[in-house]
């Protein structure tokens, strides 16, 4: 059996490592456009804080290729591939590599700006290690940073310039941060937590230009004339999926530009899989196909699809968005539906709020049934609803009282345990 | 092997099983002096209400496979293979409460340690007081546990044990022993009790 895996994330790790508890014969090839040992994504913003060391982001041995008996291809990506005849084609080269089952792990890339001077030397995204260490670099000499965007790695980039001394201006399209996880009045809370911490946050502020004299990136501007000055800036306008590849081919993409795959991380294509940061999957709380690109769910459908790829059925359950953040002083986790459609009356909201505390919390029900949370401080019980979330339990006491102060999992005892 | 096992039925709140906690993770261990000490020791278990306002004791359950090993990002959760005992490395711990999203059970804090690097904040849950059977003792939740809520010993023993205590409180013949003591029983009814009246 010639397995081929696409992408040397986390993703595609954990499915080479579940292919080799079941078939240790098969050829295995990874090919990844990051010529690295797998790391840690998520801690490129700590490795950009200076909190950790570049070695600790590795999370698999320096021979983890030849452990797993996997012949690398790396640096290099997928330019296409051949369904019917069961090959890929790698770069611009003649490489080309034939499989019967073939993952796509390929992660996902950050949407870049189309303004323009984005080409700037100085204009920076922040998705991989080679481009925090970049970063640091150009920190060492900057004292003036933009951050263009305020979701999770906008709000990771900017503290983690901060704490290497730089002054950051942070550049958010929208009212608030974190647009896409929290609601308006959570984003009002963050927002001045930010500025506490000296961000400097521009709201609703659109970027029109980086410019710079010769090949310096010197200033920001912005839609209405404002010039920011900067010595580097960091685009985090999210991610979008690396599935480049399979646009014109039989693989079938969804809405959200992911690959389709049914609950067995089978794509269209019979023995074309995917998992991970381009994978469009069922979404427990929504129930609809979603690409939900983070990193525990790029575990487990990894493991899944390695099963399955082996030989082994097994199904996958669906994922569920979720984040967890403790920055700038605050905690902040949230997963599943958080603003529900306010046409749809099957959808209800219970909310508390603690001003002492800092503490806003809000559960967001489907008839009898979990479907999304937001936990602004206070995150300690934050695991026992989101089990709630996954595992659909019906909620069969007042919803209320999952929000009361000293809830725990005996609470919910003995539906909990059915 | 010995493990702690949760008996929630006999549990009355009293919260003798968290001091205890926080002063065998102390670094004078004893609790006169542990008060006293900078970073305040905390509790690694945490005596909640259960779902009539009774007692629950809410402990890590060392669970295999364990949601928040999976779930660390820099690796810092591990099982120890002699025990099974699920641990924090707090060297390498972030603080990003990846782990606290993954317990479904929710027994992970996050604070200073005396073990951990000064003033950091890492994540914290209950080590089984691996320390303290190295020295020959019984885990300190257990050792105060008046009621008979936590016990130190073998899953099956504990099985057999209640099986046991069940047949005899319904047969013949035998000196009459309610399966939970009475004074426990009481305490927790009124508590039920209580709740339900304010329920209404």
């Amino acid at each position: 059996m010639e397995y081929v895996i696409i992408g040397n994330g986390i993703a595609g790790t954990s499915a080479a490592e579940a292919i080799r508890r079941l078939d240790r014969q098969g050829a295995i090839t990874m090919i990844a456009d990051e010529d690295e040992i797998p790391y840690c994504r998520p801690m490129i913003s700590n490795l950009l804080a200076g909190d950790i060391a570049a070695e600790r982001l590795a999370i698999r041995p320096s021979s983890f290729y030849d452990d797993l008996n996997i012949k690398p291809v790396l640096g290099r990506r997928v330019q296409s591939i051949d369904p019917a005849a069961g090959k890929v084609r790698v770069g611009d080269s003649d490489l080309i590599v034939p499989f019967d089952r073939l993952l796509i792990a390929s992660g996902a890339d950050p949407r870049i700006s189309e303004v323009p001077g984005s080409q700037l030397p100085g204009v920076f995204c922040l998705r991989n290690r080679s481009q925090a260490l970049d970063i640091m670099a150009a920190a060492e000499h900057g004292r003036k940073a933009v951050v263009v965007g305020g979701g999770l790695v906008g709000l990771k980039a900017a503290h983690a310039l901060q704490s290497r001394g730089l002054q950051v201006v942070m550049l958010i399209r929208s009212a608030h941060p974190l647009r896409l996880q929290v609601d308006a009045s959570a984003g009002r809370m963050i927002l001045a937590k930010l500025r506490e911490h000296g961000l400097q946050v521009l709201v609703e502020a659109e970027v029109a230009a980086f410019e710079g004299s010769g090949k310096v990136l010197e200033n920001i501007v912005l839609a209405d004339g404002q010039k920011i000055p900067a010595d580097l800036a960091v685009i985090a306008k999210g991610v979008a999926p690396a599935a480049g590849f399979a646009a014109d081919g039989p693989i079938g993409l969804g809405p959200g530009g992911g690959i389709v795959v049914n609950n067995t991380l089978e794509t269209t294509v019979p023995g074309i899989y995917a998992a991970g940061d381009v994978a469009e999957t069922m979404d427990v709380a929504r129930r609809e196909k979603r690409v939900n690109a983070i990193w525990p769910e790029a575990v487990e459908q990894g493991i899944a699809a390695g099963f399955n790829m082996a030989g082994r059925r097994v199904a996958y359950r669906g994922s569920l968005s979720r984040n967890v953040m403790r920055i700038y002083g605050l905690d902040i986790m949230t997963a599943g539906v958080v603003e529900p459609p306010a046409a749809d009356d099957s959808y209800e909201v219970v909310a508390v709020t603690d001003k002492h505390r800092d503490i806003y919390h809000k559960l967001v029900f489907r008839d009898d049934r979990l479907v999304g949370m937001m936990l602004i401080n206070g995150i300690e019980q934050g695991g026992v609803l989101l089990s709630l979330i996954r595992r659909e339990v019906a909620i069969v006491e007042k919803k209320e009282r999952l929000l009361e102060p000293g809830f725990q999992v005996g609470k919910l005892m003995p539906q909990y345990f059915k | 092997m010995k493990q702690v096992q949760v008996h929630p039925e006999r549990c009355l709140g009293c919260m003798q099983c968290m001091l205890a906690c926080a002063t065998a993770h102390s670094r004078t261990k004893s609790l006169f002096t542990a008060v006293g000490e900078s970073p305040l020791p905390k509790p690694r278990l945490h005596v909640g209400a259960g779902s009539h306002d009774e007692g629950f004791p809410n402990r890590c359950r060392h669970c295999d496979p364990a949601p928040c090993l999976l779930a660390c990002l820099p690796g810092a959760i591990f099982r120890d293979p002699d025990t099974g005992t699920v641990l924090v490395d707090p060297d390498l711990c972030i603080n990003c409460a990846s782990c606290a999203m993954a317990c479904p059970f929710g027994v992970l804090r996050y604070h200073q340690d005396w073990v951990a690097p000064a003033a950091k904040i890492v994540a914290q849950k209950c080590d089984n007081c691996l320390e303290r059977q190295h020295e020959g003792l019984i885990p300190a939740c257990v050792e105060v546990c008046k009621t008979g809520a936590l016990t130190f010993e073998e899953s099956d023993e504990a099985l057999r044990r209640k099986t046991r205590e069940v047949a005899r409180s319904v047969s013949m013949g035998m000196e009459e022993q309610p399966l939970i003591p009475t004074g426990v029983q009481l305490l927790r009814q009124a508590k039920k009790q209580r709740f339900e009246m304010r329920c209404r």
